[in-house]
Order: C-alpha cells, then structure tokens, then sequence
C-alpha cells in the first residue's frame, strides 16, 4: 500500500535547515492501523504530508499503491488525493461558510460525480457518523467531536482506501475522543488502512502496530502480537 | 461546477461583507466614472450616419488670401461657388445648406408671433440624409428652381402650431408670406449635427426647413457662421454675395468610387477654372471629406473629452489597485480553506476558476452597480452642461450597460490575477498543521 524508502526531508529558510525527516523507511500493507507517536517536532506531520501528496520530499522513494509519485504532476497528485486518500485533521478545518452537507460534498465534487449519486454517498456519510438530522447546519453550530464526526465523513465520503489522521482527538475530550476512535476503528475493519498520528500513549498503544519517530527517524516500530519488521 | 463556483463566490461574499463591498464599490465608481466618459466619447464619436457616411461627401476649397499669415482655408463655400455647384452637374444628389431665423406668425390669435430657426436647403437634402418623415415628405426639384414657398417642419414645431396633426398641404405664415407645408419630420438627431458642424456640433436641428433659394430671393435674415477673407466690393447684396465670404454648406452623395472619382474631376476643373480667375490661390490637400474625414478634418470631438477620458482611466486604474489589495487579503485570508481544498483533491487548476470566477462575481456585481454610478454621472454632466448642447443623445442604451458589466468583469478578473496566482500556490501543508 505504502512504501518509503529512505526519504529525507529538509526545509530550509535563509538562516537554518531543518532536517525534518531523515533515511525515513516505512512500508504499510493493505488494512493496516497504524498510530505514530514521538516528541513535538520531531516529524510526524511532516510525514504525514508527504504520505498524503501534500508535500514533496526532499529525496528517497514513496510508492503509493505501487505508483512512485515523485514522478506526478500537480494535477495527477491532487486525482490521486481525491480518489484514494482521506484527511482528517486536528482542528477538523471544515469550511465555516458551508453546512455540513456541502462539506461533506467538497471531495465528491472535485471527482465530478453526477448530483443524485452525490446526494446519495453525502447523507449516508453523515448517517454513518450520525449527523445526518444535521445537514443543513453550519460546522459553528456544532460541538468539536460533532465537528470532528463531520470531517470524518467527509474524508470517508470518497470511500478512500488510506485513511490519515494528524491527531483527530486532540482537540476533544476523552470521552468523545473514545467515539471517534471506536468509528476509525470500525472504518478499519471494513478495510481501509489507517494511519494516525497521536500523542495519546494510551491510543498508541492499543493500535496493532505503533511506530516512534524521534529526529526525524524512526525509532520504534512494534506490532501488537508479532515482533518488529 | 460553474453554478457551484459562482454559489462559493456569493458565499465568500457574505463571509466578509464589509471587505466584499469596499471591492464592488470600488470596481462601481471606477468603472461608472469611466463609462460617464466613454459614453460621452462614443456618441460624440460615433458615425452619425453609418449607412452613408462614406457616400455623402463635403467640398473643401482652395480659399484664403495668400497675404494673412496662417490662414486656415473656411471649410463652408461661397454664394457664387454653391450656386456654381449646384448647376455643375444634377447627376447626383447635393445640396447647397445653410441657416436662417424668421418669425412665424401662427393663425388665430391665441399664440404670438415667435423667431424659428430655419434651414435653406435643397430638395435633395432629405433623402440625402435620410430624414425621416412623420407627415408627407420633401419637395422635389422643380420647387428650388420655381423658388416655391414650400416648408418641412420639424414635429416640435408641427406640434406647437397645428398640435402635432397631419398638416401636409396647410400654410404657415413666416417671414411674412405663405408657406405651403410639404411634410413633418420625424424626431432626428444626428450627433454630431454632421451636416453643418460649423454652427454648433451638437446643437439641436433646425425647426423649419425651406428651399435654399428663397434665403436670398426672399432676402431672409441669414444665420450661422461667415467667413470673409476680403472685403465686398461695394455695398448691399449683391455686393456680399459675390463677395470672398464663405458661409453655406455643400454636400453631394457620391454612392461608390467611381462616382466620387468623376465628381472629384469635375470639382478640380471648377477649382482650375476659378483659378485662372484669379482665385483660390490657397491650395489645399483635399477637396472631397466624406463624413468621418469631415468630422476629423473638422475636429468635431472636443479635446476635453479626451482629457477626462486620461482622468477617467485613471481613476479607473486606482480602484483597480485597490482591488487587487482587497483581493489579495481576502484570498490569503482563505489560505486555510485553500488547503483544505488542495487536500480534498482540488488542483491548481481548478483552485484558479474558483477564483477567477469570484473575482468575476465581485466585478459583474461592481458592474451593475457600476452602470448605477454612470447612469447618475451622467445626469449630472446634462445638468452641467445640458443648455450648451443637445445632451438626449447621452444615455444608456444596451449596448452600453453590457459593455459596462463586460468591462467591470474583465477588469476585475485582470486585477485578480495577482492575488489569484498568490492563492493557487498557497502551500497547503503550511495552513493544515494547526489554526
Ligand atoms: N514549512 C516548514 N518550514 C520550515 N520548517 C518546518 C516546516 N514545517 C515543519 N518544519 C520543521 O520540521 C520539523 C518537524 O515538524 P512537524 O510539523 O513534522 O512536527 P510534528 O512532529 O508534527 O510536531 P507536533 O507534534 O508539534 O505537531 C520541525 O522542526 C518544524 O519546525
Ligand atoms: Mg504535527
């Protein structure tokens, strides 16, 4: 499904460099749930932008589904966003002009499909994270898990078979952050391979496989019943 | 996606409605300040007569007087060369012009006598310029040689002395005789009054028109511009009429090249004859203007308007400024959102029409406000200047108004291009981390 090797990558302003990852190497099968832990700055979103195409690396090699996608344009890069990966953010960053159904509809629309089919994916979207009595509200008129569900939908809306998520439950309570992980957790059984940053040790350590980064590398990579790759 | 862009465009407006309307206005002052002008340039500019201008032709002859310093050559004709014109050659249609005043005493007694401004004119005139007719029509030839008391009025005046009634073969008294009305006119006004730009570009046209002869044989009170570049010899009229004074206008319809090539041989014989005369000893360039090199040789279009058009595009170009400001912080202002979008799958592609058309948005609503802002500057410039000259031609017609939105679009798109391009590469991973 995934598959880095060895990349690196560096940003540099007019006074530092800062290696943000470095001889990075990760591969991630089909179905997989993985959580990724480490200290503040050490690289985690960073990683996670250039696994979902939001950013380039520096150098290595990034296979996704086989495709190396250092070889892609802009426009090949934002169809591969569309079609086979899912965001889901800390501060959800739904759009506050749009009700929760056209934020949903967002991915749908930049894959062009025919209005009826969209109507139909969006609301079983919001179903499934049970807003759907909510469609025509707007994201301030909702509480954060509620907002955070919204985002959720709306990363799944395109059924996507690779899931990232850059702390979804830091900005919720643990008792709603427990909601939400029982949902990624459900997404994951029906297939979709996850990976997900956080820095609940607690969250970490219940995944099937965890991966550490300190610096820029990985540290750590274990998995609940088997041994390290 | 078009409606759906144009839906996100209307929904970005009312995100920030403050910054969204300082845009439209000022896209609306900038492009209606410039639309005031430019309607003005375009009627002022404008063919008056499209469908004949480069058929319809005015004589330009060699006169001045070789002993005063930067004589310009008067560009109206003399009584002995019209005169001379007219008998010349009757194969096309011309016509020998100029103006006169004269007091109409109405019938009854309920009005009082009043001055008309009148129009001596051969009969070819009307169809020459294809006039229009509300009533009968003009007269034909016959009655400028038989100097017939015949009258065209215009419908103002028809309406002031029979009510605006058909009153095709009733008689007028003016300047003392009877007048057998012949036909009314139609509304008409050419602008610029191309005929006769001499006497005002755009003044109104004349009330009464009458066989040209009759300004003489009847000894009418002549008006309009005179230019003498030697003084009569003697006294009277006679004396003045074979006098060097210009002051009648000459017009003949050529229809095609050949016709104009024939006249202009004929004309330049008739300049080689006087010549030999002892006069037109002032050679000039052309003798043959049809009506747009008339307008220009003349220069019809006032330098002022071409100032305030340098003003008006400037002004222009300052809200245009701003706007790009404006945009530029709203769009980065959206950087956030940007990302989202870049992250949800759009391109760069398609990040660009989704602004190019809410830029459009902003523009096409600056621009209906904006013919708002035009349609009040220019009932303003009729209020500052309405009693100089015939401003009814200043208006808004359809052709305007889309040009005005047109225009408003364009520019705004152009003034968005900038911060567009700003906005389409907005780094999405920047704008995800946190907010
Ligand atoms: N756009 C950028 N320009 C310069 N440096 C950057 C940029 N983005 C990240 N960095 C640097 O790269 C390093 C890794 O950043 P990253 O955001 O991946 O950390 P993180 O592990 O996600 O931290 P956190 O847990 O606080 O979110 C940091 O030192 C950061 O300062
Ligand atoms: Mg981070």
């Amino acid at each position: 499904m995934l598959k880095m090797t060895h990349i690196t990558k560096v940003f540099r302003t007019d006074v530092v460099e800062t290696h943000a990852l470095r001889d990075f190497s990760l591969h991630v099968a089909e179905g997989e749930f993985v959580t990724v832990t480490g200290p503040s700055g050490c690289g985690k979103t960073t990683f996670l932008n250039i696994a979902g195409l939001l950013e380039t690396a520096s150098g290595g090699q990034y296979l996704l589904d086989g495709e190396d996608v250092s070889a892609l344009n802009d426009y090949q890069r934002a169809r591969m966003r569309n079609q086979k990966i899912g965001f889901i953010f800390q501060s959800f960053n739904l759009m506050p002009d749009l009700n929760l159904f056209d934020n949903v509809d967002v991915p749908l629309r930049y894959r062009g499909v025919k209005a009826a089919e969209r109507k139909e994916r969006v609301e079983r979207a919001l179903d499934a994270v049970g807003l759907l009595s909510r469609k025509k509200h707007l994201p301030a008129q909702l509480s954060g898990g509620q907002q955070q569900r919204v985002a959720i939908a709306r990363a799944l809306v395109g059924e996507p078979r690779f899931l990232l998520a850059d702390e979804p439950t830091g900005n919720l309570d643990s008792n709603t952050a427990e909601g939400v992980m029982e949902l990624l957790h459900e997404i994951n059984n029906n297939g979709t391979t996850i990976i997900m940053v956080t820095h609940d040790v607690v969250l970490a350590s219940r995944s099937a496989r965890n991966i550490q980064i300190l610096d820029g590398r990985i540290i750590d990579d274990r998995r609940a019943q088997q041994k390290a790759a | 996606m078009f409606f759906y862009y144009v839906r996100l465009a209307l929904l970005s407006y009312r995100r920030n409605p403050v910054l969204s309307s300082l845009m439209v206005l000022a896209v609306a002052v900038g492009i209606g300040a410039y639309m005031v002008i430019f309607t003005m340039n375009y009627y002022m500019g404008g063919d008056p007569i499209p469908q004949k201008s480069d058929q319809l032709h005015h004589i330009q002859f060699d006169y001045g007087n070789p002993d005063i310093p930067n004589f310009e050559p008067p560009p109206q004709l003399t009584w002995i060369d019209a005169t001379a014109m007219l008998e010349q050659t009757t194969a096309y249609p011309r016509t020998a012009t100029s103006k006169f005043v004269a007091i109409i005493e109405p019938p009854g007694n309920e009005v009082r006598p009043f001055f008309v401004n009148g129009r001596g004119n051969s009969a070819d005139f009307f169809s020459m310029f294809d006039v229009p007719f509300q009533y009968g029509s003009g007269w034909d030839r016959s009655a400028d040689v038989n100097r017939d008391l015949v009258v065209v009025l215009s419908n103002e005046l028809n309406e002031r002395l029979f009510g605006g009634r058909d009153s095709t073969g009733e008689t007028l008294v003016m300047h003392g005789m009877n007048f057998t009305v012949t036909g009314v006119m139609d509304r008409w006004q050419p602008a610029p009054k191309f005929y006769d730009v001499n006497n005002g570009s755009f003044d109104p046209v004349e009330e009464a028109y009458i066989p040209w002869e009759l300004i003489i044989s009847q000894e009418l009170n002549r008006s309009g511009s005179t230019n003498c570049w030697q003084a009569p010899e003697g006294t009277g009229l006679q004396a003045f009429l074979n006098a060097e004074c210009a002051w009648i206008q000459f017009w003949v319809e050529l229809p095609d090249a050949d016709a104009r090539s024939d006249y202009s041989m004929l004309v330049d014989n008739y300049v080689a004859e006087q010549r030999s005369l002892g006069r037109m000893r002032m050679p000039v360039e052309q003798r043959l203007f049809n009506v747009n090199e008339w307008m220009i040789e003349q220069e019809v279009h006032p330098d002022e308007t071409r100032i305030l058009g340098a003003l008006a595009g400037m002004l222009l170009a300052v809200c245009l400024l701003n706007t790009v400001g404006l945009l530029l912080s709203k769009f980065l202002g959206k950087a956030g959102e940007i990302g989202v979008r870049q992250a949800l799958g759009a391109h760069r592609g398609s990040l660009f029409i989704q602004h190019l058309i809410e830029a459009g948005v902003i523009g096409a609503i600056g621009g209906v406000l904006g013919i708002g802002v035009a349609a009040l500057g220019l009932e303003g410039i009729k209020v500052l200047i309405g009693s100089l000259l015939i401003t009814e031609w200043m208006r808004l017609d359809l052709t305007v108004m889309a040009l005005t939105i047109a225009l408003a679009i364009v520019s705004t798109i152009i003034a968005g291009l900038y911060p567009i391009w700003r906005a389409c590469n907005i780094n999405p991973s920047v704008h995800l981390k946190s907010q």
